[in-house]
């Protein structure tokens, strides 16, 4: 596999901002993620390695380090529901398993149908508006029981 | 001596289309870096003005901003690229501020960058902004465009002959790298692993160039110290502790949001008049001042002054002034469980007593919060928090745990033992469904 | 030099280098992982905390690793904070390392096993579980990797990245979860995986070679050159109590090899086994070859050469100086030319340690006055001739066990070698000590030399290659020789 066109136009481009190449690494593992199955697959690790001239295993050392960056592919929506202490207080444990229950998956699993993924992650930088969770990269706030079921159940 | 009222920070966010170049321009936007360039303000002097502003950084650390820009080396001695790298990686638990800024008021930190950047003499300038801050994101660089094309970023700003550019850069989820070496390391494409200090950035920064890293909210702050000037910036705060802060408030509150303060304003003053007060009539228990890494502090505590002295006096920090409050309900252990897990998802690995650390004392506040701590528990969580911190590891994270470790022992030991001896949690509740806040009355 | 204190004590340090490293070659007992001499250093793991102050200051803990030294530094090793905080961070590597001691490949030599006896706590404090991970990851044909082991030191890492510059391995994931991998469970590659246990200061990266084959008490351990090629890499070789050598390591040499070896030399334990080997003399009789002592093989030897003219005596490239220069003398003796035959190269040529050329004293060799000829020109010195003797170990490899066997039986053929062939031509054929039973020295392509120390006994009724030579030599009386200088 190579990196479609478009992507390597993007990354020349961005490449400049830097006086070391390299340092777009992450920007252009976010791009892939984002344009390429939601994942950093092995295959777009060894893609970004050429285009970098590093060696695939410096990349996946990269890659693996950063929570945003899946190493497996997710179901067709992710989402992140934020359990650290702010969100904590304002009930996180009851919306994440609200969220459980809605979707049909569990915590760092995903559902049978394939539809959804739910993680947790840490403090998102919603917390005077908390609970929260991360929907395909949207932040949702302020969220309740019936929220929960509204936005994830209203998904087509 | 806090003269309560006067606000800049926040003054712009509410208006139609603040985040636009026609809306900062309208409210007096880019004169100060103009000036500057205009006049052709020595960087020296620039400098000054901010040191005798007393600003200290916003990001946590609280370092004289003024002190910072002056280690930057002299270019005739040393006239390799130069940085100033803007650290808005905001992941401190209870932290949303550098959030508004960059989302509703991205020009100001423009020029705030601008006018560090002419102080620092540095060539360029790199917004590491948190990879889940995508709006925030998309604003500011919808707002770096629009500057650049109005000839404020880039070559020849403002026809001055100066040239400074600036560039957005994303993160990957990873706390570490708002370290301000974790922040360079990942820049640079790396793992976020901190550098061990010496060498500091200043001397070995961005791609081993002198680089300032600077947190958002501080860099905001330098167009209306510019603009107005440091007697002005010392009206407000308090002697050591000069200015406003935004000041967040989330947890057990009527009203949680990001309020512009004066700095040495009374913790009590934010809770009852900003925020509302305890939510539900509850009576208060507890509450981390400043982000989760400055530890629980007893509700006694409520009357401190939100400044680095009154807070450090106090026994805790001023951090991000991130207030959490928890009522009478809360347990403050499964906080503390929360909290640790937090530390030991984000160790970035490198220093043992971090690493193995962070992890411990998760695994034993879970084990005291699950019914199977042991009175020994409590004693062993100081003993290992003092073995983590200070001083022993690369960077700060360690002491980020074991000190909210040291601050549970030292304020709520009992009801650590309660836990202990009773093999539950004495609080245990179901967060019943009529806790959650509706939200129509959502804060600011 | 510079001038700082140690533990109360002057001393002059080399202030290019860290003051861990002045701290080692001081005497100074500091425990590092993460730090090794011949690799960046990180401060990560932190073991190594010493106290340092300037003058009358106040002191401060720092990590010796990253501790420039400065003119006047005082450095404290040994006070209570000292060991305080060394001991907190042992405990804290102790928290999730496995109790596999008794199983463990490393112990006896495990850097961590051996501070944690000389300053630990006799009873962990953690109840809580260890980590459970891959106990026995393959990383291709060299190394196994035990994930609960690794301290995380990330010696292995830069490892790669540093010296043979092949990044293959990496840190994966962060925290407590992290793991040493390489990329999609590919298996290492290259000539230099054998140094990752060398370097892993715990027993998380171990030889699939040395598995549970030795406790490493139990191994004689003597210096040595290595003989795989003309690098000639210092090494230790290590013995078992029955004489079977167990593992090669790499000495340090600043001179040729640093810290490291390459695993064609470290592996190279399978050309020194004790079986097969020739002890005595096999000599040619009706039967075949019957076993005779070695002076009776001697003297057919002697017999040859002091009744045909121009005899071709040929050294193999594995002689020492002391041997080559044996050699010179009976050559001279008889008239002949002096010569080694020497492998051609091979392609393990790099840019770190293999030369390329299996000859470990080509240079030593020539420069002594010996000739060095491929084997195809020595199967020609040998078809050539009525009497031929071939002198040291794999000498008759080198030549060709094949080609040997064509030769015609009208050549008196001898060998003196580790083995025999039972080759038509074979009239007799001797033992030799292998180069870990010899004394002597070889000289490495950059004009270094190499000593061999004998690391254990040769078989029996085997004499020194030296003494077989001149043994040789006081056999062919000088009024009995033909061909020499006077006729």
């Amino acid at each position: 596999m190579a990196l479609p066109q478009e992507l390597v136009t993007e990354f020349n481009e961005l490449c400049t901002h830097y006086p070391e190449k390299r340092a777009a690494l992450i920007m252009t593992l976010h791009r892939c993620q984002e344009e390429l199955g939601g994942w950093v697959s092995p295959e777009i690790m060894e893609d970004l390695a050429a285009y970098f001239e590093m060696e695939p295993v410096e990349v996946y050392g990269v890659a693996s380090f950063y929570p945003m960056f899946r190493m497996s592919p997710p179901g067709e929506h992710v989402v992140s529901v934020c359990h650290n202490i702010a969100c904590e207080l304002r009930g996180a444990p009851e919306i994440l398993k609200k969220v459980c229950e809605v979707t049909g998956a569990s915590v760092h699993g995903t559902s049978s149908d394939g539809r959804f993924t739910v993680e947790t992650v840490e403090c998102q930088g919603a917390c005077t508006t908390a609970p929260m969770f991360d929907l395909d990269g949207v932040y949702h706030e302020e969220l309740t029981l019936e929220s929960v079921e509204k936005i994830l159940g209203g998904l087509s | 001596m806090i003269p309560a009222g006067e606000t800049y920070l926040l003054n712009r966010v509410e208006n139609q289309g603040s985040e636009t170049l026609a809306s900062y321009r309208e409210h007096g936007g880019y004169i100060a870096i103009e000036k500057i360039l205009e006049e052709n303000t020595p960087f020296d002097q620039v400098i000054e003005e901010i040191k005798d502003s007393g600003l200290r950084g916003r990001g946590g650390a609280g370092f004289p901003t003024g002190l910072k820009f002056s280690f930057m080396p002299d270019p005739e001695k040393d006239p390799r690229p130069r940085y100033l790298a803007v650290n808005a990686d905001e992941s401190e638990p209870g932290t949303c501020k550098d959030r508004i800024l960059l989302r509703e008021d991205p020009h100001g930190l423009i020029e705030g960058i601008l006018i560090a950047c002419r102080a620092i003499r540095a060539d360029a300038a790199y917004v590491y902004v948190r990879g889940e801050y995508r709006k925030e994101y998309d604003n500011f660089f919808a707002a770096l465009a629009e500057a650049r094309e109005a000839g404020l970023v880039g070559k020849n700003i403002a026809g001055s002959g100066w040239d400074c550019e600036i560039w957005t850069h994303k993160g990957a989820g990873a706390y570490i790298c708002g370290e301000e070496t974790g922040l360079m390391e990942s820049l640079e494409g790396k793992r976020g692993h901190p550098r061990p200090k010496p060498p500091f950035p200043a001397g070995f920064g961005l791609w081993g160039k002198p680089t300032t890293v600077s947190n958002v909210e501080t860099l905001f702050n330098l167009p209306f110290i510019l603009n107005r000037g440091a007697r002005w910036f010392r009206t407000m705060g308090t002697e050591n502790s000069p200015g406003n802060i935004l000041c967040g408030i989330s947890g057990h509150v009527e009203r949680p949001g990001v309020y512009e303060v004066p700095l040495g304003i009374p913790a009590r003053t934010v809770l009852e008049e900003y925020a509302g007060g305890v939510w539900k009539g509850r009576k208060l228990k507890a509450f981390f001042p400043g982000g989760s890494s400055t530890g629980l502090l007893p509700a006694a505590s409520i009357d401190v002054p939100m400044d680095h002295d009154g807070l450090k006096e106090a026994g805790s920090m001023l951090g991000t002034g991130a207030i959490m409050v928890l009522d009478e309900t809360a347990c403050t252990v499964r906080a503390m469980e929360v909290v640790a897990r937090f530390y030991d998802h984000e160790s970035c690995g490198q220093c043992s007593q971090c690493r193995e650390g962070t992890q411990w004392l998760y695994q034993i506040f879970k084990r005291l919060e699950n019914g199977q701590g042991k009175v020994e528990d409590v004693e062993l969580l100081d003993s290992l928090a003092h073995g983590m911190a200070p001083g022993k590891t690369i960077c700060a994270l360690a002491d980020a745990a074991a000190i909210p470790t040291h601050a549970i022992v030292r304020h709520f030991k009992d009801e650590m033992m309660e836990h202990a001896n009773l093999g539950r949690c004495p609080l245990s509740h179901d967060h019943q469904l009529d806790e959650q806040r509706e939200p129509a009355e959502a804060g600011a | 030099m510079t001038t700082i204190q140690i533990d109360g004590q002057d001393v002059e340090v080399d202030a290019t280098k860290p003051l861990v490293h002045a701290l080692h070659t001081n005497g100074t007992d500091v425990p590092t992982y993460c730090y090794h001499p011949g690799l960046s250093a990180v401060g990560s793991c932190r073991i190594c905390q010493v106290e340092v102050a300037m003058g009358d200051g106040p002191g401060r803990v720092v990590v010796a690793c990253r501790t420039p030294i400065a003119e006047g530094m005082k450095v404290f090793t040994s006070t209570d904070k000292a060991h305080a905080v060394r001991r907190e961070c042992l405990e804290f590597l102790l928290k999730n390392h496995p109790l596999d001691c008794p199983i463990c490949d490393k112990a006896g030599e495990c850097d961590l096993q051996d501070f944690s006896f000389a300053e630990g706590q006799a009873e962990g404090r953690s109840s809580e579980p260890r980590r459970n991970l891959d106990k026995r990851k393959s990383l291709g044909d060299v190394i196994v990797l035990d994930e609960e082991r690794c301290i995380l030191c990330s010696r292995c890492v830069r490892f790669m990245e540093e010296v043979p510059k092949t990044p293959q391995l990496t840190v994966s994931g962060l925290g407590a979860r992290s793991t040493i991998s390489t990329f999609a469970d590919r298996p290492l590659t290259g000539n230099y995986q054998g140094n990752l246990a060398d370097v892993c200061p715990v027993g998380a990266l171990t030889l699939k070679k040395f598995r549970f084959q030795a406790r490493v008490w139990n191994l004689r351990k003597t210096p040595s050159t290595c003989g795989e090629c003309s690098r000639g890499c210092s090494i230790t070789n290590e013995v078992l109590r029955s004489n079977e050598l167990k593992r090669i390591r790499p000495r340090y040499n600043g001179d040729v090899n640093e810290w490291w070896m390459c695993d064609a030399g470290r592996f190279s334990v399978d050309r020194h086994p004790l079986e097969g080997r020739l002890s005595g003399a096999l000599i040619r009789g009706e039967t075949g070859l019957t076993t005779a002592p070695a002076r009776v093989g001697m003297e057919r030897v002697a017999d040859a050469l002091r009744t045909h003219a121009k005899p071709v005596v040929l050294g193999s490239a594995w002689l020492t100086v002391e041997e080559g220069q044996a050699l010179v003398d009976l050559s001279k003796l008889l008239g002949v030319e002096a010569r080694f035959v020497a492998p051609g190269p091979n392609d393990l040529a790099d840019d770190l340690l293999h030369t390329g050329d299996p000859c470990p004293n080509r240079r030593g060799l020539t420069e002594l006055g010996l000739t060095a000829i491929d084997s195809a020109q020595a199967l020609e010195a040998i078809a050539g001739t009525e009497a031929a003797v071939l002198i040291g170990e794999r000498v008759l490899e080198t030549i060709g066990a094949e080609a040997l066997t064509e030769v015609p039986a009208t050549v008196r053929l001898f060998s003196f070698d580790t083995v025999a062939l039972d080759a038509p031509a074979l009239r007799a054929a001797l033992g030799v000590p292998s180069s870990i039973e010899r004394d002597g020295h070889w000289v490495n392509v950059d004009g270094h030399r190499g000593m061999l120390t004998i690391a254990r006994p040769a078989p029996a009724d085997v004499a020194s290659i030296v003494q077989s030579i001149e043994e040789l030599s006081s056999r062919l009386s000088p009024a009995e020789t033909s061909g020499g200088a006077t006729s």
